[in-house]
């Protein structure tokens, strides 16, 4: 009697036991989990096949060469449809169900506006390739960055860029946007600084012939006129410049002005000349070798570029904190991402470091990933062309 | 001073190509008594009806004429179908039958071509200048065409036997009936006109600039403004508020900026309707 009650009690504390002990273990092995939230499907349908492959490929890597501090990492994947709606509904099974400590690479400020707040009220970090100013002005706590530079950056290195070219009188011609306004006040301050005048005006995106506007533009008597639209837009402006007689420079996007411009425009002098600008991939790192290797792609965009940037940053964030959580991220990334130490372009090298004890210092395939207090990256490299007999022409990388 | 002359020119262009499909719309609620949205899907699959027949090789009045009898036989289908059967219960529930059936025309074109913009293949020229004035050689073609367009509809209202039995219809259609018009068969024609000039319009303002799913759908307020201005039901009425919208839309830009185009119409339709409902020149078909 007295025996089987004591087995009893025995077999209890065993079975607690038993199903205690594997839950200590477990804490230590529990594989760290990070997502991709890029845009498989819609308007950025052409980027984020790439980007979450890239992504795959460096955890793959890590994995091979002994994971994050011996813990595996998983990657889960997820199509935000370049769609707020979706976007949404998919961070909240990552959130929620898959329980991952970063989201990387929400590509449309759209998506990347209804998703941040989601991740910052639940402690989980957000890297996103999305361009507006409003984005790093949101109340994140800390809990995002940003590795695509914003409208304030792109339009003085694009007025500086022209102010080099020569030109004194610009006119900004931008659509009705988040960034119409600041655009034109940025590249206010630019030329003035120059010693130039400016002057500027938001349009209507839905018109079907832009000839008041350019008549405005016109009056002004600009050397160079910043079209600062998407392409549909552009593809009416431009023609619409050309029936004018308009004979100065012109700069654009090279997101609007694109292949598909060209294409449709169908008249090579009417695009003759004009200038594009884009954030520029860092050219000739190892970084940006082992990204074309990784996508298979021979000249990467910004966007899988930067991608592979995130989960480098991430994960060295993870390791110097040795926790794995977005918190962790958020008071780490700027310790492997800046301020000095040991040179590294990948998560391998930059592990190794830090377990090692190293400081290091990552710069990446889209540029040196310095990030401010608000997650805006400090300076990047853009990438200026100009279109020749239809075909874009590299003018310089600055 | 140049540049509001320079704006009214560009109005003028652009009204007159907003007057074909303008024609079209108030002629059809002279005839048939209900606002039909469904012009928005019906200018983009003109458009894009044109679009393919000069790609094909057809010219530019070939390709109008195949743009017109694909809108007007979509539109006669949809009218039979969808809207007509819905006007007994009154104006209202046929209207929104017809919004119902320019979002599936629209989505119906996206699915055969897809978002992206095209362009006519047309070659792009300079513009010729009067003194301070600008004026582009291919929007006068264009425009000219639209005169035309106009000039050959008045001719058929005014000539013809049907044009006439539209006419006595739209004004009184009882009496027609009386008369032995057959009500039926003057519906099915205002129809098939209509459509057909809307569907024109949808590609003569494709030929100015390029065409995709939403190019009815940014043209239907402009349309629907100009035939509220003119006066619902008046072809005439029509053409002028079709050139009264143009300028005072491209005039707007000196003085409001380009974002508040669009309030020119919503404003138009605003102040008509307050102070004289029936429109500037009333409400007779010609």
């Amino acid at each position: 009697m007295m025996n089987a009650r004591i087995g009893r009690r025995a077999t209890l504390l065993g079975g607690v036991a038993a199903v205690a002990a594997p839950a200590v273990l477990r804490a230590e092995t529990d594989p760290i989990r990070i997502a991709t939230l890029t845009p498989l499907t819609g308007a950025g349908g052409a980027y984020g096949p790439a980007m979450a492959k890239v992504a795959a490929a460096v955890v793959e890597e890590v994995n091979k060469s002994g994971g994050v501090l011996g813990r595996k990492v998983v990657l889960v994947s997820e199509d935000d449809q370049t769609n707020p709606d979706a976007g949404v509904r998919a961070a909240r099974k990552l959130i929620d169900v898959d329980k991952v400590a970063a989201i990387l690479g929400t590509w449309a400020s759209s998506v990347t506006t209804a998703v941040a707040p989601l991740c910052w009220e639940n402690k989980t970090f957000l890297c996103t390739v999305s361009g507006a100013d409003t984005i790093t002005q949101l109340p994140h706590q800390g809990y995002l960055v940003r590795t695509q530079p914003n409208t304030v950056l792109q339009i003085t290195r694009t007025g500086g860029f022209l102010v080099g070219l020569g030109a004194r009188k610009i006119f900004t011609l931008v659509p009705q946007t988040p960034f119409a306004k600041s655009s034109i006040e940025i590249m206010e301050g630019v030329a003035r600084k120059a010693g130039g005048s400016h002057a500027g005006l938001i349009y209507d995106d839905k018109k079907t012939t832009y000839r008041t506007e350019v008549d405005q533009a016109l009056r002004f008597a600009p050397d160079a006129i910043l079209c600062a639209g998407y392409t549909p837009d552009t593809i009416v402006l431009l023609k619409d410049l050309y029936r004018a007689g308009y004979k100065g420079k012109i700069i654009g996007q090279a997101y609007a002005i694109n292949r598909k411009l060209i294409e449709q425009v169908g008249q090579n002098e009417v695009v003759e000349g004009v200038y594009t600008y884009a954030p520029s991939v860092a050219e000739g790192s190892n970084a940006l070798e082992r990204v074309k290797k990784m996508s298979g792609l021979a000249s990467p965009d910004p966007y899988t570029s930067q991608v592979y940037d995130h989960v480098n940053m991430v994960l060295m964030a993870m390791a110097a904190a040795k926790a794995f959580n977005g918190t962790a991220i958020r008071d780490n990334i700027r310790k492997v991402t800046q301020g000095g130490g040991k040179p590294v372009d990948n998560a391998i090298d930059g592990l190794k470091a830090i377990a090692a004890a190293e400081k290091v210092d990552y710069t990446g395939a889209s540029g040196p990933c310095d990030f401010d207090d608000k997650g805006d990256i400090l300076d990047c490299k853009f990438r200026y062309e100009q279109i020749k007999a239809g075909k874009p022409v590299l003018v310089k990388i600055a | 001073m140049d540049l509001v002359l320079q704006a009214v020119v560009n109005g003028l262009v652009s009204g007159a190509l907003l007057a074909v499909p303008a024609i079209g719309f108030t002629a059809m609620f002279a005839v048939l008594r209900f606002p039909n949205f469904s012009v928005s899907g019906v200018a983009t699959l003109g458009a894009f009806a044109g679009y393919v027949a000069y790609a094909a090789g057809l010219q530019i009045v070939g390709s109008l004429s195949v743009a017109f009898v694909v809108a007007g036989t979509v539109g006669l289908f949809l009218d039979r179908v969808a809207h007509l059967p819905l006007v007994k219960q009154g104006a209202l529930p046929a209207a929104i039958a017809s919004i119902a059936s320019g979002l599936v025309l629209e989505n119906v074109v996206r699915l055969g071509f897809g978002n992206d913009m095209r362009g006519f293949d047309r070659p792009i020229a300079r513009d010729v200048r009067f003194g301070d004035i600008r004026i582009n050689p291919q929007q006068t073609e264009t425009m000219g065409v639209a005169l035309a367009i106009m000039l050959l509809v008045f001719a058929a209202l005014a000539f013809t036997r049907v044009g006439k039995a539209m006419r006595a219809s739209a004004d009184n259609p009882e009496l027609a009936a009386l008369k032995g018009i057959r009500p039926e068969r003057v519906a099915m024609m205002a129809s098939f006109v209509g459509m057909g000039l809307v569907g024109v319009g949808g590609m003569l303002l494709g030929l100015d600039s390029s065409i995709d799913p939403l190019t009815g759908a940014r043209i239907l307020l402009s349309i629907f403004a100009a035939a509220v201005l003119g006066g619902l039901g008046s072809a005439p009425g029509a053409v002028l508020g079709a050139f009264l919208i143009g300028v005072a839309e491209e005039l707007s830009v000196l003085v409001v900026g380009s974002p508040y185009r669009s309030a020119v119409g919503f404003f138009a339709i605003l102040i008509v309707l307050s102070l004289r409902p029936r429109g500037l020149l009333g409400e007779r078909a010609f």
